[in-house]
């Protein structure tokens, strides 16, 4: 028997929808207690890959392991461990039950103990701030509100592995940083598995250990979020202040082959580099040689724009 | 396969349909017209000509009694229609799909959350016949009989719960096939058409005299209700097959 060490574990997946191919042959290895991004741009596959990950759907080929479960051979048992936050989850709830009413019947669906429903649904509602709405029909909530409800309800029953499809979609700035604060609280506090699917660069940036990019429904990239923005990135800003004398510093930046910018601004200079991951270090070193002082050498945030354009651009082109 | 698991999706599905007016009322609406009819044409009969009147009754009686079945088997179809189709357009079908319930314990929480309050409007719209129908022949003072009569409430009893289970199978079926509720009520239509032919049967053991044999009336109702058992049994025993969550969900 093999083992599987990851929490799950997506081997040769496959989905046709008559001649098309939402998900091919994808392989993909979440770990234990992770925040999984699936990243990809609208009809890539990525509703599709958690339909089928929570057997809603059946795969042409391959097959998937939750928590060494195959979703093929125990998809209750499967179910059972998983909680799931659908695509557009704020329109999923009953609308004419109230937000107590839908969490009740979902925690008995997934057998949460009844004598534990109470507290549990109330500890719930009152972490995503929802308890003193909780006998208002779901369907006379706000869109912010009705997602973090639709959020409790996938976390009811502790699962072992959550599937969010699109979590912060059609949601204002607020309430998005505010759902996301929730998930990673939760991975935190209970150490479970996220896998979570958006077209969201910053969002998933911010949240992801890991990424994967789909498109077509074929996994073009996969790894660890750092070290992926870091090498796939085309180009970097750093912001430098020099102790006397910034003219110098700025007529060496731009001296240099891989500049391709360099502005100033008051006490500041911002340089443009190319290929930041072989030429960072340049940068400092060639400043620090010619006896410049630094004050500030502040590299940008790396962002996974870069990355993302670039290799959608590489799938696309195929 | 836990059997609590289909009454709690039961009791949710009522729960929800008991809210919406239109539903509440729309089906007692439906639900009165079957005993509105039959005490009509017993109030018709009897103080139109009680010399007739009286004489046919037992005939009309006997033959009455699919009219109340055939007027409880729409809203049977109605509910039916709503409770997969229903929780398809309200996009409720994915999350419910995603719990540990299994394709039996789903099935049959949609069948009792029809077969129930379609039960209940049949047994009220007896009741409702049966008091209704001896207040007029007590206002007049005719002996007592029971309309419908014990062939009749054979009838109801037993071809009536069948046919409900038939049609909420067939309506199970569709609902794999369609993603609206109006389709689904339309096609819900098509087969309360087919549905109550088996009902109307004992119909037609009626003379031109007004008058039945009553032993032919029984000889039809037994062929009725066996046909809607084995209709009953091979639409369920289908339908439970059939039940997919993919296209449930694809389609
Ligand atoms: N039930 C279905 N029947 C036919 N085609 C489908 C079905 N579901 C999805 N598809 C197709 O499969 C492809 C992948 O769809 P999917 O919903 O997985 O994309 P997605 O990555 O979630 O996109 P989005 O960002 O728009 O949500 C799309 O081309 C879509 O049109
Ligand atoms: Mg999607």
């Amino acid at each position: 028997m093999v083992i599987k060490l990851d929490e799950v574990v997506i081997s040769g997946l496959t989905k046709n929808f008559d001649d098309l191919t939402a998900v091919d042959h994808i392989e993909l290895n979440v770990p234990k207690g992770s925040i999984y991004g699936l990243l990809g741009p609208n009809g890539a596959g990525k509703s599709t890959t958690i339909r089928l990950l929570c057997t809603l759907l059946k795969p042409d080929d391959g097959t998937a392991y939750v928590s060494g479960l195959d979703i093929i051979e125990s998809p209750v048992q499967v179910r059972e461990i998983t909680g799931i936050l659908p695509e557009e989850g704020n329109h999923t709830l009953y609308q004419t039950l109230s937000g107590y009413e839908n969490l009740e019947y979902f925690a008995r669906l997934y057998d949460v103990p009844e004598e534990e429903i109470p507290e549990r649904i109330e500890e719930l509602l009152t972490f995503m701030d929802l308890w003193d709405r909780k006998d208002d029909p779901a369907g006379e909530l706000s869109t912010g509100n009705r997602q973090r409800l639709a959020l409790c309800r996938a976390l009811l029953h502790k699962p072992k592995v959550l599937l969010l499809d699109e979590p912060t979609a059609a949601l204002d700035p607020v309430a998005a940083k505010r759902v996301r604060e929730l998930i990673l609280s939760f991975s935190e506090k209970y150490g479970q598995t996220f896998f979570i699917n958006s077209h969201n660069l910053s969002e998933v940036q911010r949240m992801c250990d890991k990424i994967a990019i789909i498109d077509e429904g074929k996994i073009l990239l996969s790894g660890d979020t750092q070290e992926l923005r870091t090498r796939f990135q085309t180009s970097q800003d750093f912001r430098i202040r020099v102790v006397d004398d910034l003219e110098k510093a700025g007529s060496i930046a731009e001296s240099l082959d891989f500049v391709t910018s360099m502005k100033k601004e008051a006490d500041t200079i911002v340089v443009t580099i190319e290929d930041p991951f072989n030429n960072n270090s340049n940068l400092m070193q060639s400043l620090l040689s010619q006896g410049i002082k630094l004050v500030e050498f502040a590299e940008e945030e790396a962002t996974l724009e870069d990355l993302y354009l670039d290799v959608i651009k590489e799938g696309g082109a195929k | 396969m836990a059997l609590y698991k289909s009454i709690l999706v039961a009791k949710v599905d009522l729960k929800m349909a008991m809210k919406v007016r239109m539903v509440k009322f729309g089906l007692i609406g439906i639900g009165a017209l079957g005993p509105l009819m039959m005490i009509g044409i017993v109030a018709l009969l009897v103080y139109g000509d009680p010399v007739i009147g009286l004489l046919i009754l037992p005939s009309i009686s006997a033959i009455l009694a699919p009219m109340l079945g055939m007027i409880v088997i729409i809203p049977a179809s109605m509910i039916a229609a709503n409770a997969l189709v229903g929780e398809k357009e309200m996009n409720t079908l994915e999350p419910l799909l995603s719990t540990p319930l299994t394709d039996r314990e789903l099935l049959l929480g949609k069948l009792l959350s029809s077969f129930v309050p379609s039960m209940a409007l049949l047994l009220g719209s007896i009741v409702v016949s049966e008091i209704g129908t001896f207040i007029i022949l007590w206002s007049v003072g005719a002996e007592f009989i029971l309309i419908p009569g014990i062939p009749g409430l054979f009838l109801l009893l037993t071809a009536g719960p069948t046919l409900i289970v038939a049609i909420v199978a067939v309506m199970i079926l569709i609902s794999g096939k369609v993603k609206r509720v109006y389709e689904a009520y339309q096609m819900s239509g098509a087969i309360v058409m087919v549905f109550i032919i088996p009902m109307m049967l004992p119909m037609m053991t009626m003379e031109a005299t007004g008058t039945v044999d009553i032993n032919l009336v029984w000889m039809w109702n037994i062929i009725t209700f066996l046909i809607t058992l084995v209709l009953a049994a091979s639409t369920w025993a289908l339908a439970v097959r059939r039940f997919n969550r993919d296209t449930m969900i694809s389609m």
